[in-house]
């Protein structure tokens, strides 16, 4: 090894990235050569000034970043709203419903239309089968035969009807404040399979939270629906129930208990927004047991807000 | 010899979940398991947003970008490598576009003249110049602006070698996977970036 390819080396030796082999040449052409161990002396005091250069970012901008994140993400509004530049999210289910939002964003009050999802129905009318290509069957098709017979009355010889299980999807259109469109919507909200669906009906039902079974509903998603978004989305529908206590006492549970950190810190502003006397044991508990820092510190300023202290003596 | 630089970056995931199981459970639309993932790996990003872009201001909208694009488009992930690199693809495309975005607008110093003498962006970051000690500070006043000096005549490629080497602590031959380049590549980028600056910064301690 000479000095030239020695001082190309030098960075690659400093930060571990030579072969074994390598290494133990170039470490002995420096015990060797005095120019070329000040050359790897200068890169060690390269190093450690760069090193005190380094700026470890502040929990606080993590905790805002995180924040606005999941903000971003559990709230389609956001995400709908920041960018018509976002693509739709793929096939996901949970995600499904985000590109096809525009007929669900209707005025409020308007009409509602539901889908109610695909209902078996077995149409063995023979007026009721719509001729398809035989050429295009598809295994869906193939595999939805019931029953097979030779076509009676006027047929011709050798024709036979094949009876076919299809699914159909029915619509129903009415006024949200129909009781009976209500009791649809008041079904769909606690389909277990389909999120999307559930986060849908709490988005249509909100706007009716003065009805006590929306309330009820509402109360009882945002405390027990497994997915974050439904939970937020009922959160929303309360926050004109603060001051009830009933809705109170629910909330602070969602605080002290909820898994995610976005609908924690969503019931932390619900409930300080009626923030009393009352609240200051709480979300002093709160801090103490919080382990998400941005709630913490939101809990934190409502605390300070209210001229109490953050801590317990 | 050298170790990697401290804080190398490291997912920390819980040890119930492991990185794949949580991958597929955000493909499947499951929210929580993709704030998981994020909390897996945001620290790291954050740190190389601030340390590379060295404006709170670019470093958050560097996050938030680049986590929303893994939402968007995680349904794409294959599993042909690592969800690390392909994370950080996209993390480093954002901070490679801003980088050159200062450039073409010449704002690469961070100690910037004024009339009421030298102004260090590092400023921009409260919390940190508020515990800063006395000794660091006078460094970075005197050494600081011949740092980024050093550093602003790298070009963002070079910058982003370095970065991911010397502060992230990431292999060479894993940075030419994220940058889409080879070993061999960011081998030559990293030396040219050590040259450079010491070709400008000189012997000093």
């Amino acid at each position: 090894m000479n000095c030239e390819s020695v001082t190309k080396l030098i960075p690659l030796y400093f930060y571990g990235e030579l072969p074994p082999d390598e290494e133990d040449s170039l470490e002995q052409h420096l015990d060797t050569c005095a120019a070329c161990a000040r050359r790897a002396e200068a890169q060690r005091e390269l190093s450690a000034a760069l090193d005190r250069r380094e700026i470890p970012p502040s929990a606080a901008l993590l905790a805002e970043c995180r924040h606005n994140l999941m903000r971003a993400v559990y709230h389609q509004d956001a995400i709908v709203g920041q960018a018509g530049s976002l693509r739709p999210i793929g096939n996901r289910p949970l995600l499904a419903w985000l590109p096809s939002l525009g007929p669900w964003r209707m005025p409020l009050g308007a009409s509602a239309l539901l889908a109610l999802g695909f209902i078996t129905a077995r149409l063995t009318a023979p007026g009721a089968a719509s001729p398809f290509n035989l050429a295009s069957l598809t295994p869906d098709v193939i595999a939805s035969v019931r029953s097979v017979q030779p076509t009676h009355d006027g047929g011709r010889p050798g024709e036979v009807q094949i009876v076919l299980d299809e699914t159909r999807r029915r619509v129903v259109s009415g006024q949200l404040g129909d009781s009976n469109i209500q009791r649809l919507i008041l079904a769909a909200a606690h389909d277990e399979n389909n999120p999307a669906l559930r986060w849908e009906s709490v988005d249509l039902l909100r706007s009716h939270s003065d009805s006590s079974p929306v309330r009820e509903l509402l109360l009882n998603r945002v405390a027990e629906d497994p997915n974050a978004g439904v939970r937020l989305k009922a959160l929303d529908g309360l926050k004109a129930y603060t001051g009830d206590p009933e809705v109170r006492k629910v909330l602070a549970q969602v605080l002290m208990h909820d898994q995610s950190p976005g609908v924690r810190i969503a019931a932390v502003d619900a409930l300080t927004a009626h923030a009393g006397d009352d609240m200051v044991g709480f979300l002093q508990g709160v801090v103490q047991k919080e382990d998400d820092t941005y709630v913490r510190r939101r809990c934190a300023k409502a605390l300070q807000d209210m001229n109490a202290s953050v801590g317990t003596f | 010899m050298a170790q990697d630089a401290p804080g190398a970056v490291g997912a920390r995931l819980s040890p119930k979940l492991d990185e794949a199981s949580l991958i597929r459970a955000v493909q499947r639309g499951d929210q929580d398991a993709f704030e998981q993932l994020v909390r897996a790996y945001d620290q790291s990003v954050l740190r190389l947003a601030v340390n590379l872009l060295r404006s709170q201001e670019d470093a958050r909208d560097v996050f938030q970008e680049a986590f929303l694009r893994v939402f968007r488009s995680i349904d794409s992930f294959r599993f042909d490598c690592s969800f690390h690199t392909w994370l950080y693809r996209i993390v480093t495309n954002i901070c490679l576009d801003h980088l050159r975005k200062r450039k073409v607008r010449k704002e690469e110093q961070a100690v910037v003249d004024t009339p009421e003498g030298p102004l260090d962006r590092m400023n921009d970051f409260p919390e940190e110049a508020a515990h800063a000690d006395p000794e660091r500070n006078l460094w970075n006043v005197q050494i600081g602006q011949r740092i980024e000096g050093a550093l602003g005549g790298l070009t963002p490629r070079e910058r982003m070698v370095f970065e991911l080497r010397h502060y992230q602590g990431l292999r060479l031959r894993n940075i030419g996977e994220i940058l889409g380049t080879s070993e061999e590549a960011a081998k030559n980028c990293l030396f040219r970036a050590t040259q450079k600056m010491r070709a400008v910064l000189g012997d000093f301690q």
